[in-house]
């Protein structure tokens, strides 16, 4: 970041929403909100608020040491964001590496980062999977979290093999990304992945009530959720819900979802909250009012939890760039409130984690509960931790970017990285990343 | 190497006493714990051994400190 001269705005770079051509971009304070300005000389001006209110974003920081792990992209060499691979310029390493197993799906959701659905290619076969574990394994090693996902995966009758494939070449940590619509209907479903090896499922989850799924997903899917949670906590499998918060739909629904959530819990490990953004499928160029950014979440949640989660429970993460995420942990005490934890969790730079703890400390906080030890083992350090492990609730959020308010200060940062088709590493956000138009700037139609 | 395991093959620095698995108390803060260690037969020291001490250890001091 340079300053431009004045303490109330920063420069960076970011893309035209209509034709990706990269153009110079500033973060201007205005009052207490952050705006993304940028300026193309064909398509005009554009202004996105990223930040809203307290807590500021001048205090939203936490030092890490970069990590140069990229090589430069052997055709083509016109610099960030156009030849990611990922390359020299990025400063950080993956943590969480998804592969894309199918593109279909079984909704057809109004808002689809994928854009899945009925118009998918082929699914890639297993020896093109093995193909991408194996690279993602040459580039970032097997301490990672792998998440499978699509499309939605379950739709994949080879899913437990997949699995299996990535636990034999030595990934300890394989999650789904599911819509739970299968996981919900079949029981047995989740303990046939638990043993091939998944170790948690990402849940959609996007509210405690229908009227919320039938705007974002296009169909009542409450039942289903509850089902697939029950399941698969019936299996051993931990389940995080994650939220997509839409303004006006679900974002007075936050303190209900977090409410059910502990109910849930253990089983569910926590909430991963994820405000829309607008790559994609989605239903338009999205106005200011389309925009949830991270500080007003932390806001609702102190607001509509009445407290019990404040503002100040949460911190700026460790691994991917700050103005990205929060994430909190809470212990649930046996009164039925919540006591925050302050211990900091989730660095992932190589300096800081030696070997690779941060990566498997979110691993155990989003797997399973141990089953209740033995009233006779209660003394014991083992019962005290898992105990200690069982009762810990994760809040966090992410703020993906898109065409409007991409910010390529944070993309080199990102440590979400997709195995796309062709063995690059690309940063989540830009592998899904559209245009104004819908054209992708990596994604292609097939997997 | 798992001292529990191996214990057979150690002797005790202090008196050279053997080695054997006792349940162990702890006791930090308000918390109280039983943990199976190798100990001498002789004099009672008790091995600790680093895994457990910057691992299990660590992690609760930090639960008990709310740190």
């Amino acid at each position: 970041m340079t300053d431009a001269g004045s303490s109330d705005i920063s420069a960076t770079v970011s893309l035209c929403p209509h034709c990706l051509t990269r153009i110079p971009a500033e973060r201007r304070l205005e009052g207490d909100d952050v705006f993304l300005v940028k300026s193309c000389p064909e398509h005009g001006e554009f202004r996105t608020p990223v930040w809203r209110g307290k807590p500021a974003l001048s205090e939203w920081s936490r030092p890490k040491k970069p990590v140069h792990s990229g090589t430069h992209h052997p055709e083509k060499a016109v610099g960030c964001p156009f030849d990611c691979g990922i390359c020299p310029e990025h400063r950080q390493q993956s943590c969480t590496v998804l592969i894309e197993v199918t593109g279909r799906c079984n909704l057809a959701c109004p808002f689809c980062f994928a854009a899945a659905g009925a118009q998918a290619g082929a699914d890639p076969s297993l020896s093109t999977i093995e193909k991408w574990y194996r690279t993602a394994l040459k580039k970032s090693g097997p301490r990672n979290i792998v998440q499978l996902s699509g499309g939605e995966a379950t739709l994949r009758d080879d899913l437990p093999a997949i699995i299996a494939l990535g636990r034999g070449l030595g990934f300890p940590h394989i999650q789904l990304n599911s819509n739970g619509v299968r996981l919900g209907a079949d029981p047995a479903y989740a303990g046939e992945l638990k043993r091939a090896g998944l170790f948690s499922v990402f849940l959609q989850f996007d509210g405690t009530e229908e009227s919320i799924y039938r705007a974002i997903r296009g169909r009542d899917l409450l039942g289903e959720k509850l089902a697939a949670i029950e399941n698969c906590a019936a299996a051993g499998l931990g389940v995080v819900l994650v939220p997509t918060l839409t303004p006006g739909v679900n974002t007075e629904n936050i303190g209900a979802i977090l409410k059910l959530a502990l109910e849930l819990a253990p089983g569910v490990r926590g909430v991963h909250f994820q405000p829309a953004s607008y790559f994609g499928r989605h239903p338009g160029a999205p106005e200011a009012s389309d925009r949830f950014t991270l500080p007003e979440l932390m806001r609702a949640i102190e607001l509509q939890t009445h407290g019990l989660m404040r503002v100040e429970h949460f911190s700026p993460p460790g691994c991917e760039h700050p103005y990205c995420s929060f994430h909190g942990n809470f212990l649930r005490l046996p009164s039925g409130g919540v006591k925050p934890l302050t211990r900091q969790s989730a660095e992932c730079t190589i300096e800081t984690i030696g070997t690779g703890r941060a990566v498997s400390y979110v691993a155990q906080q989003w797997s399973a509960p141990a089953p209740a030890t033995c009233c006779c083992d209660t003394n014991s350090l083992d019962a005290f931790l898992e105990n200690h492990r069982t009762n810990t609730f994760a809040v966090s959020a992410m703020a993906f970017q898109d065409a409007w308010n991409l910010d390529l200060e944070r993309v080199q940062e990102c440590c979400i990285h997709v195995v796309a088709p062709d063995g690059n590493m690309i940063p989540f956000c830009l592998y899904n990343l559209t245009s104004a138009e819908g054209i992708p700037l990596y994604r292609r139609k097939s997997c | 190497m798992s001292l529990q395991e191996d214990v057979t093959e150690w002797s005790c620095g202090a008196c050279g006493g053997t080695l054997e698995i006792v349940k162990v108390g702890f006791t930090y803060m308000k918390g109280n714990f039983e943990v199976d260690l190798p100990a001498c037969n002789g004099c009672g020291l008790v091995l600790v051994s680093e895994e457990l001490a910057t691992g299990k250890m660590a992690d609760a001091e930090r639960i008990l400190e709310d740190k």
